[in-house]
């Protein structure tokens, strides 16, 4: 590769040479040889004193990184070169690839190679001018965040499906709110929204883009917040690269979308909203869906709610009918007739009910159950049940009182018959004597011998006797 | 407003919870009309919130006051199809 440097330097515009040889043999004692060497090192002291520190911009060219690890390049302008080296260890600091045509600040010492005799620009630190800088900082900030969490897929909040109020921060300037508000209505006419105003652009902007949104997310009812600006150029948008931005949608109490600029503008602010979106218009179109749909949705589900309960009824009245038709159903079929001409009634105005309306369906199928329930074969089992059973009461009770009257009757007779006991005389002082097995009562002194044992029957108690003498009765004292 | 409806995307939900359940369940007569009964409620509940929304645009300003947004940036506009709605 062919180099300028590779050439000799230029011989500068000759200067009229008076003459040469004279002059030097005009102060002979003057005169003062210096080696290459000694020259080359009085050349090193100026420059590297002079350009010890030094911030220089330049285009970049002849870039090539050698397999040492360094790179060398040229920095040029119009009309001026210098070669550069950039070392390994200051190399791998750089934030971005160097190359051919891109225009850099850098800074470095300027350094004399001796055995070449050339100078160059020893460099500690290269950036690329203008956005470039600030594409660092970006890139910068973004990594620092991203280690933080703050772009992480668990912290992406859903959008509320229907938002009650939409907060939006952005100028009132600019189109981007235009825009906003036009896809609003176009798609939910009653949509609520709420402006809070912000600088986009300029000096501080961040600060109040950032203010704009703590405040807006504090608003009552807003439970969605749009944040953005249109198009512009890359610094017209910086403020949405600013960390406290960043740090105010982190922050934000309800789910946040950003929408700045154009589909391909990237900001800090994209990666941390809930939601990116490429543009203002398009965020309008993500807040909400068509209300359209939304009703349409709700329709659906409505039909289908309906024709659930259609299906339902259909069945209900054909086994209805499989009821009127069928034999031995003893007491039922006039009754069943009746109803289900009625029902065969209602079922019609049912049908029409079902095309006035939800409020006069539900009314409808309300009744239908009604007479369903008079007709349903088991709810009649249910009444008939139910009859069973009140009078399984009824014979229960009845069985008591019997029982207890019994009682009754039995307990008078006994008292009855107790009054007429031989064993009430007993109660009066009188005593029952029985023979010794107390098989047979002893009427007659003549039945037992003197010796004999026998059993008395006291009103409390018993005796054992014997029997010591006997004394028959007179004829007279037997009657 | 029902107390028993937490917001729209939950009575979204359990309308359609409900709709799957009557459709691939055999509930019993009862069972199915009270849920019938709750859809009505449900679907009712959401065509009303879809209309509860204020159409309106406001500013909020730097004292945290809400005012009506400047007439220019088109929030009264009409937007087709729906004139004469307001």
């Amino acid at each position: 590769m062919s180099s300028l440097f590779d050439l000799p330097f230029e011989e500068p515009e000759p200067e009229p040479v008076h003459a040469g040889a004279p002059l030097a043999a005009e102060s002979p004692l003057a005169r003062r040889v210096l080696t290459i060497a000694q020259l080359t090192a009085k050349i090193r002291v100026l420059l590297e004193g002079q350009f010890a520190d030094t911030w220089v911009e330049g285009e970049i060219s002849n870039c090539r990184l050698w397999n040492t690890g360094h790179l060398y390049f040229t920095l040029k302008d119009t009309g001026a070169q210098i070669k550069a080296v950039m070392f390994r260890s200051a190399l791998r600091y750089l934030k971005f690839k160097p190359q051919d045509g891109l225009r850099v600040v850098a800074r470095g010492r300027v350094s004399l190679y001796d055995p070449k005799g050339e100078y160059q620009l020893v460099c500690e630190y290269l950036e690329p001018e203008g956005l470039g800088a600030r594409q660092l900082a970006f890139e910068q900030l973004k990594a620092r965040l991203a280690r933080e969490g703050l772009f992480a897929p668990e912290r992406k909040r859903a959008l509320p499906v229907l938002p009650r109020k939409i907060g939006v921060v952005t100028s009132l300037d600019g189109a981007a709110i235009r825009d906003i508000i036009k896809v609003l209505r176009r798609r939910y006419a009653n949509a609520h929204i709420i402006i809070r105003p912000t600088r986009v652009q300029g000096d501080s902007a961040e600060l109040d883009i950032a203010r704009a949104i703590t405040a807006i997310g504090r608003v009552r009812g807003v439970d969605v917040v749009i944040v953005g600006r249109g198009g512009g150029s890359a610094e017209d948008l910086w403020s949405f690269n600013e960390e406290v931005v960043a740090r105010a949608l982190a922050g934000c109490p309800v789910p946040t979308i950003s929408a700045v600029g154009h589909e391909s503008d990237v900001t800090i602010a994209d990666f941390v909203a809930d939601l990116r979106a490429p543009t203002p218009s398009a965020a309008a179109e993500l807040v909400v869906a068509r209300k359209d749909d939304f009703v349409a949705g709700i329709d659906r589900l409505s039909r289908r709610l309906d024709a659930v309960l259609d299906a339902r009824l259909h069945r209900l009245e054909s086994r209805l009918r499989g009821l009127e038709a069928r034999p031995g159903l003893g007491g039922f079929p006039a009754r069943l007739a009746g109803h289900g001409r009625r029902t065969a009634d209602r079922s019609h105005e049912l049908r029409r009910a079902l095309n006035a309306g939800l409020a006069a369906r539900e009314r409808r199928y309300r009744t239908l159950q009604l007479k369903l329930e008079g007709l349903d074969v088991r709810r009649q089992f249910q009444r008939v049940r139910t009859r069973l059973v009140s009078s399984d009461a009824s014979l229960r009770s009845a069985i008591v009182d019997h029982r207890h009257r019994a009682q009754q009757r039995f307990l008078g007779a006994a008292a009855r018959l107790e009054s007429l006991s031989p064993l009430a005389v007993l109660g009066r002082g009188y005593a029952v004597c029985w023979n010794a097995d107390r098989t047979a009562i002893v009427r007659s002194a003549a039945s037992v011998n003197a010796g004999e044992r026998v059993q008395v029957t006291l009103r409390e108690g018993e005796l054992t006797c014997d029997v010591v003498t006997r004394t028959p009765a007179r004829p007279a004292n037997e009657a | 407003m029902d107390t028993s409806i937490k917001d729209f995307e939950a009575a979204i939900a359990e309308l359609e919870s409900i709709v799957k359940k009557l459709e691939d369940g055999d509930l019993s007569l009862e069972t199915s009309l009270q849920l019938y009964e709750r859809g009505v409620h449900l679907s009712r509940f959401c065509h009303a919130r879809l209309e509860d929304a204020e159409r309106r645009v406001e500013v909020l300003n730097e004292r945290g006051e809400l005012t009506a947004a400047p007439a220019d940036l088109g929030a009264d506009d009409e937007a087709p199809g729906e004139r004469g709605r307001r």
